[in-house]
């Protein structure tokens, strides 16, 4: 749901999940570096159900776990 | 007999009070789907509800004993329903975090004027009993009774009207709508809805056992109500709450055309009773428009 006047929304973004090293920036979340894409789904993945999160698939590739 | 009440207000009051108390009874049924079967709820609201009764029922009684200070006891009653409307919506923002989806402040606060309204009802039902009891010309108690109750019914007929508002499915159309996951991303009959999709299995269990529906205002200025935050969350609450959820639920707006769309994974897969729910959403009160007023020249014309 988008953001609304009477609701601020609380987006925690819990980890990143990448396959290139420069995009490791720091920050709040977990950044991990994956070798190939088949790791990066099954970290993106892992992570999620742990931590009882959504994901989205950012268009540059990269995993972003996040709780709404 | 001065200090005992006489035989007449007896009937007056006990009368007044079993129409009043019935009204509430009547209208909590109404209450069914926006309210849950909690039996401690239940007996909460018939209580207020007799005591309601019981203030509209005495307030006849005192006035022909010339006690018109009593009558002043009807604030007390005001400050009572107030809090009727104050500890619903405490109770209902309390339980906001176990539901699936939010109610939400607009909804929540229509609910809690619903129950404190129909407090009214019991009280103005049992007034106007008491009154056509005192005003019948008649020896027989049963003409009096019979005509009180009458007269009662036919206050609670006209208020339940004049109170009942409308649903969605009155001011809009609700269709199944088609879901699509193109790269991880939900589209519904074309619109985009969210990028929550980001594994295969989310897209997945949305694409197989997601439901859909669009609400299609009838009028444009109903675009106004229906696009309102308040009510797509009201609906998204109901959908959620009739069917269940098992995973993810979005409410989205289209600027173009006004639809709405409601999606998510129910527990019970029935579109049917989706496209009911949202369907049977009240309008409420906080959100509406009317079209004449919206018409009306605010700042006057030369």
């Amino acid at each position: 749901m988008g953001r609304e006047a009477n609701s601020e929304p609380k987006y925690d973004i819990l980890a990143l999940v990448t396959l290139d090293k420069n995009r490791i920036l720091g920050g709040k979340q977990l950044t991990l570096l994956a070798k190939d894409e088949a790791e990066q789904k099954v970290m993106t993945a892992d992570i999620a159900k742990a931590l009882k999160a959504d994901v989205v698939q950012m268009t540059s590739g990269d995993y972003l776990v996040i709780r709404v | 007999m001065d200090g005992v009440l006489s035989k007449e207000h007896i009937i007056l009051i006990v009368t007044s009070i079993i129409v009043g108390t019935l009204a509430r009874i009547i209208t909590i049924k109404e209450d069914f789907r926006q309210y849950p079967s909690y039996p401690n709820g239940y007996l909460i609201h018939l209580v207020t509800g007799f005591v309601a009764a019981a203030l509209g029922a005495v307030a006849i009684p005192a006035l022909m004993t010339k006690n018109f200070v009593a009558v002043t006891f009807l604030t007390l009653a005001i400050q009572q329903f107030r809090d009727v409307r104050k500890s619903e919506r405490e109770s209902l923002k309390d339980l906001e975090n176990t539901e699936y989806a939010y109610r939400g402040d607009a909804y929540i606060d229509g609910i809690a004027k619903t129950f404190e309204s129909r407090n009214y009802f019991a009280l103005i039902v049992a007034l106007a009993t008491g009154i056509t009891i005192q005003l019948v010309d008649s020896k027989s108690s049963l003409v009096k009774i019979i005509s009180g109750a009458i007269v009662g019914f036919l206050f609670l007929y006209i208020l339940k009207r004049f109170s009942k508002g409308k649903t969605i499915g009155d001011v809009a159309e609700v269709n199944e709508a088609k879901i699509e996951v193109k790269n991880h991303e939900l589209y519904v009959d074309g619109m985009y809805v969210s990028n929550l999709l980001g594994t295969e299995n989310a897209a997945q269990l949305f694409q197989e056992e997601g439901r859909a529906v669009v609400i299609s205002p009838k009028k444009d200025y109903l675009r106004v109500t229906l696009e309102n935050f308040g009510q797509r969350q009201a609906a998204l609450f109901e959908a959620t709450r009739t069917l269940g959820v098992k995973r993810y639920h979005f409410t989205r707006r289209d600027f173009e055309n006004g639809r709405v769309v409601i999606a998510l994974v129910p527990i019970i897969n029935d579109i049917e009773k989706l496209i009911e729910a949202v369907k049977k959403t009240p309008l409420l009160e906080s959100t509406k428009k009317s079209e004449s007023v919206m018409k009306t020249n605010m700042v006057g014309r030369e």
